[in-house]
């Protein structure tokens, strides 16, 4: 519980900030940035390893890159 | 039977996807796994095929299919040597979804649901997602819930104590209503229930121009019915059905990271995971990846991941269930819960096609065709002294002694219009 309190407070910190401009985003929309970018890939990894290991989640939603919906 | 135990975990990662286009996706997966016992390997071929599509400005629908297609061997019992009693067996999973989806400028929400559909396992998953982007446009914040209303077909133990209770075989029927619900029959079998919750909340920041970075906070809770139902453990002289604990929760905490290299047209990505679970299973895991494009249609990733666990409280190597007792009142022979690591070494390959003059095959904005091929290692661990156990570990599972575990080939074609 103290380490989800630590890491959540961490991205908290970012949160809001004007990090990167729009015209900065071109490395961040590249497909390579963006997490999860294959979803079948994704979902099949986790059912090959939900399978085979004791621990469960971990992939978040997928996104990020540009950092727009 | 576990196949579908991943279902809810399935919608809802599968449901955070975004569909800003038409889109449509198949893959196929191969996974091969090496077992002892002379009854043949593990083969699983898991086919999926997604489709979305745009009705209007803001609301999007999307459906699926997932199949799995599993042969090879088992063992029937867990004991010193369950790789004499290895048996063959097969089955087939078949899953659909949908997803119906709002999105604004800055939002959006989806709704899903799912059927899953196995010989001994039926899962029934309703769920939702939503996302925004905050002011600036750096940090994107989502929030995925399910609820799974899972059915077990198992042995009909009647009141009979867990040590008393009788596996349930392949010969046995799992009748069911309508194809979607378990249909009890007396004296025979019956259906347990198993609910699923499971949230996860997700943070995604950007941070520089070349970097970003990923937090997710997963938590389940699932309660009833979790044993293998065709699971034996050698108890003493006698050898019962699996039996564990109905309740169990679980969470885990996620952090990944994105870096461009713009000189080198390529990007590297690290991702570490910590988890923990009521059983005291705790786990982690580190993966490092590198992707290099080569030239604009080609784009090579390496990646590397290693894990490793504990064993749950009531998991012992199967030389001290049968020389001494249970552990309290559970014993278990699965892997997934024993103390292991492995790790994952793979490539994929991905072939970029973007229309130009024309569209791709005639009616394409974008294709992707995919290619992956990963080994999997696998280091199984004493659970409890090697001093103290005469007959070793090497023959409890029918995983084998070598390294080599398994392999994984996939292919995928994926494209929008």
């Amino acid at each position: 519980m103290r380490a989800i309190i630590i890491l959540v407070t961490l991205a908290a910190v970012g949160c809001g900030r004007t990090a990167v401009r729009a015209s900065e985003k071109e490395f961040l929309a590249d497909k390579v940035m963006v997490f999860d970018s294959d979803p079948h890939e994704t979902d099949a990894d986790d059912h090959v390893m939900s399978n085979r290991e004791g621990a469960a989640g971990g992939h978040g939603a997928q996104g990020g890159g540009c950092g727009c919906n | 039977m576990q196949l579908a135990r991943a279902a809810a975990i399935v919608v809802l990662v599968a449901s955070a996807s975004a569909y800003a286009d038409d889109t449509a996706e198949v893959s196929t997966q191969l996974f091969a796994e090496k077992r002892d016992g002379g009854k043949g390997g593990l083969t699983v071929i898991h086919p999926q095929a997604d489709f979305g599509v745009d009705l209007g400005r803001y609301v999007n629908l999307a459906a699926g299919y997932a199949a799995d297609a599993v042969s090879g061997a088992t063992a029937t019992v867990y004991k010193v040597d369950a790789v004499t009693s290895a048996t063959k067996f097969s089955d087939t999973r078949q899953e659909g979804h949908l997803a119906l989806g709002f999105q604004g400028r800055r939002s959006k929400i989806s709704f899903n649901a799912m059927v899953g559909n196995e010989r001994d396992y039926l899962a029934h998953a309703i769920g939702g997602d939503a996302s925004i982007d905050l002011p600036g446009r750096n940090t994107t914040v989502a929030l995925a819930y399910s609820h799974s209303f899972d059915q077990v077909c198992d042995k009909d133990n009647g009141n009979a104590m867990p040590l008393e209770r009788e596996a349930l075989t392949g010969a046995d029927p799992c009748n069911k209503k309508d194809g979607l619900f378990g249909k009890d029959d007396p004296g025979v079998t019956v259906w347990h229930d198993l609910s699923i919750d499971t949230a996860q909340l997700t943070v995604t920041q950007n941070l520089t121009p070349t970097t970003n970075m990923q937090i997710a906070a997963y938590g389940q809770v699932l309660d009833g019915f979790q044993s293998n139902p065709y699971r034996r453990v050698q108890v003493g002289p006698s050898s019962p059905q699996e039996h564990i604990p109905n309740e169990r929760a679980r969470w885990s905490v996620t952090a990944r990271l994105n870096r461009f290299l713009p000189k080198l047209h390529s990007a590297v990505h690290f991702s570490a995971r910590f988890y923990d679970d009521t059983w005291r299973v705790v786990g982690g895991d580190v993966e490092l990846a590198y992707s290099q494009y080569i030239g604009n249609s080609l784009l090579i990733r390496f990646h590397a991941r290693v894990y490793q666990q504990s064993a749950a409280s009531f998991f012992k190597d199967a030389f001290f269930y049968e020389t001494q007792s249970t552990a309290g009142e559970y014993y278990t022979g699965d892997r997934e819960l024993s103390p292991v690591r492995d790790a994952v070494v793979g490539m994929k390959l991905t072939l970029i096609s973007i229309k130009g003059d024309k569209p791709v095959w005639g009616f394409l904005d974008r294709l992707e065709l995919n290619a992956k091929a990963d080994v999997l290692l696998l280091d199984q661990l004493a659970a409890n002294s090697n001093a103290d156990n005469p007959m070793g570990i090497s023959n409890e599972f029918l995983y084998g002694n070598s390294l080599l575990d398994a392999v994984i080939l996939q292919l995928g074609l994926a494209g929008s219009f």
